[in-house]
């Protein structure tokens, strides 16, 4: 809290409006021990607001978006068969309490349902299962190639676990504090919250791959098509989606949680045809594995920020 | 030349007009008591004695001296007498907390005084107790450790405004039957919903230690209540002033919230609770205990559960290993 809630936050916003919304925004977070970055777009008007959208941010989950597109891609460029039966076994898996991670016994899965599996329950071990067809250099590399910004690919997801593992032993609230005393401190000692080894990306270059994805601007359309589908069917609501919850709403969105980070990233479509792109990348000052009060806020500033940008 | 004792001969020969009878009253040998006798009316320079006759009579100059002699050993007697009686006196400081049951502390300041014991109750915060034991200013003081660790435990809860006469009672889990728990202090949403901010939750001096305000930080962090939920009072006067008139809650003992007129409530995480013991300054052989009298009286004063402990409380140790894990 010390330093960090001495620093401003960079805005952006199209106009004084926009802005306002943005700091309402930032303020409430801050009210809350929260920090981080957040932007909204509206993918047609290209209007937006949202504030430190450069920071470099751990991704945790989130990082399954571009990994999916990049598979994806694959897939569409016949270089990958989605329907390749792929062994999973949980004795060699990667950890975590969702999807083939929570399995007991193995089990053989379609690489196209390993893609579903990773993007609608955010399961570990699919993850990491499709990074051994398709390796994390080759990820990083093609998203380098299509231009993707800050967003960097470096490791399996269940490197996240074995470096809290390792710093804390297999004790959540150690690692959790650890992580929190890191921040204050400045410094890393699980290496995958380092911006520096971790996979990481902004909020700036999260909305513009969420906007390539839904303007059919990256990889090939079968692609862009498939990743939409499979990221509207995420079963987690608490998020940017709670506040954006109505038949006349869709919601395609990717959560991401660790230790003490909370991200989504996501796009809203109103029957009424508004599109709003939109990532929320946050860190708590606070050790608590649960905190309802923050996903509350994280969602309340996604649909202030739709409401405000919507046409 | 002790003059005190050499006076104590003459005025004793006086009172008895006998060498031997004074000396008995003097518990010395009577060679001795002579000698001194005659040192003196050298010192004098003239006889204080009639020896000459059987009976031993005081001479003129003997009579002329004799008031002055007494007024003299008077005088040193009362001297004596001060300086004793100073001695006696001299106040052993017992640091306590502040909102103590004076009662209780009056029971142990006479029971020290039965003792020959002069006991003076300091009123000071937690750290200034710690540190009046360490250089020697508190003789004996009520030092905080944590609560599970302590000799005695004094209940901490919520303390908030007393029920209106219109049966009115503000937030729901003041004065409830049951223990309150941390995550009852979330904010209610839906039909429950109170308007406006969730009430702070004020602690007192006594409790801000960081010790005891990390632990309380952590336990409200887990039941998913935001930083700055529990804040420090300026004083406790106007936080129960707060309290009373329903705008904050107050994280205080029972006894100081009844005094009062507030409802109160304990928190069911006993880890929570303030932990006690009496200690003692170290003295110079460095050993250090309290008397054994004295401890049960102040612990009573500062308003510790009497009986067993009960089991230890707090977060538990389960950590599954997937909770490290990166979620969704």
């Amino acid at each position: 809290m010390s330093a960090a809630g001495v620093r401003r936050p960079v805005y952006v916003g199209d106009d004084g409006a926009l802005r306002d919304v943005a700091e309402a925004i930032a303020t409430d977070w801050a009210a809350l021990g929260v920090r981080g970055s957040f932007l909204a777009r509206n993918l047609d008007t290209g209007e937006q607001l949202g504030f430190d959208i450069e920071e470099l941010i751990p991704l945790a989950s989130v990082v399954k978006v571009p990994l999916a597109l990049v598979v994806l891609d694959r897939i569409a460029a016949g270089d990958l068969d989605p329907a390749t039966p792929v062994p999973v076994d949980p004795a060699r898996s990667s950890v975590g309490h969702t999807g083939l991670a929570a399995f007991r016994y193995p089990a053989i899965v379609a690489v196209g349902d390993l893609l579903l599996m990773m993007l609608s329950v955010s399961d570990n071990a699919a993850a990491d299962t499709v990074l051994g067809l398709v390796p994390v250099a080759d990820v990083d590399e093609r998203l380098r190639a299509w231009g993707c910004g800050d967003i960097r690919v470096r490791h399996r997801m269940n490197h996240m676990y074995e470096c809290a593992a390792g710093a804390a032993g297999n004790d959540f609230s150690l690692a959790l504090e650890l992580a929190l005393r890191d921040e204050r401190a400045d410094r890393h000692t699980i290496e995958t919250l380092d911006p520096a080894h971790a996979n990481v990306g902004s909020a700036a270059a999260l909305v513009e791959l969420l906007r390539r994805v839904w303007c059919d601007e990256i990889s090939a359309p079968s692609a862009t098509a498939e990743l939409r589908r499979l990221m509207s069917l995420q079963v987690f609501t608490q998020r940017l989606a709670s506040e954006l919850r109505a038949d006349t709403l869709r919601w395609s969105g990717k959560t991401g949680t660790f230790l003490h980070l909370r991200h989504e990233i996501g796009v809203v479509e109103a029957e009424s045809g508004d599109r709003v792109a939109m990532a929320a990348l946050t860190r708590a000052d606070r050790c608590a594995g649960l905190a309802p009060d923050v996903e509350l806020a994280i969602g309340v500033a996604g649909r202030e920020a739709f409401e405000a940008l919507r046409g | 030349m002790d003059l005190l004792a050499h006076l104590e001969a003459y005025v004793a020969t006086a009172d008895e007009t006998s060498f031997s009878r004074a000396a008995d009253r003097l518990g010395i040998a009577q060679p001795l008591l002579s000698r001194r006798v005659k040192t003196l009316e050298e010192h004098f320079g003239g006889l204080l004695f009639d020896r000459s006759r059987r009976q031993i009579t005081t001479t003129e100059l003997g009579v002329l001296l004799l008031a002055y002699a007494r007024d003299v050993l008077d005088r040193a007697q009362r001297l004596r007498q001060v300086a004793g009686a100073a001695g006696r006196s001299r106040v052993r400081a017992v640091g306590v907390p502040a909102h103590c049951a004076p009662a209780a502390l009056g029971r142990a300041i006479r029971a020290a005084g039965e003792r020959g014991v002069t006991l003076g109750m300091r009123e000071l915060p937690p750290r200034e107790r710690d540190s009046g034991l360490a250089d020697g200013s508190l003789a004996y003081a009520l030092v905080r450790v944590p609560a599970e660790r302590g000799a005695h435990r004094v209940p901490l809860g919520l303390a908030s405004p007393p029920e209106t006469e219109d049966g009115q009672c503000a937030p729901a889990y003041a004065g409830a039957r049951r223990a309150v728990q941390l995550e009852d202090l979330r904010p209610r949403r839906g039909r429950g919903a109170e308007p406006g901010a969730p009430l702070p939750v004020l602690t007192l001096p006594e409790d801000q230690i960081p010790a005891h305000e990390e632990r309380l930080e952590r336990a409200a962090a887990r039941a998913g209540l935001p930083p700055g939920r529990f804040r420090p009072a300026g004083s406790a006067a106007t936080a129960l002033a707060e309290t009373l008139a329903g705008r904050a809650l107050l994280l205080c003992a029972e006894p100081f919230a009844r005094q009062h007129g507030a409802r109160w409530a304990p928190l069911g995480d006993r880890s929570l609770h303030r932990g006690y013991d009496v200690r003692a300054a170290p003295d110079r052989a460095g050993a250090a205990a309290a008397p054994d009298w004295l401890v049960p009286l102040l612990a009573s004063a500062v308003g510790a559960a009497r009986g067993p402990k009960g089991p230890p409380s707090g977060p538990r140790t389960e950590d599954a290993t997937a909770r490290l894990a990166a979620r969704g």
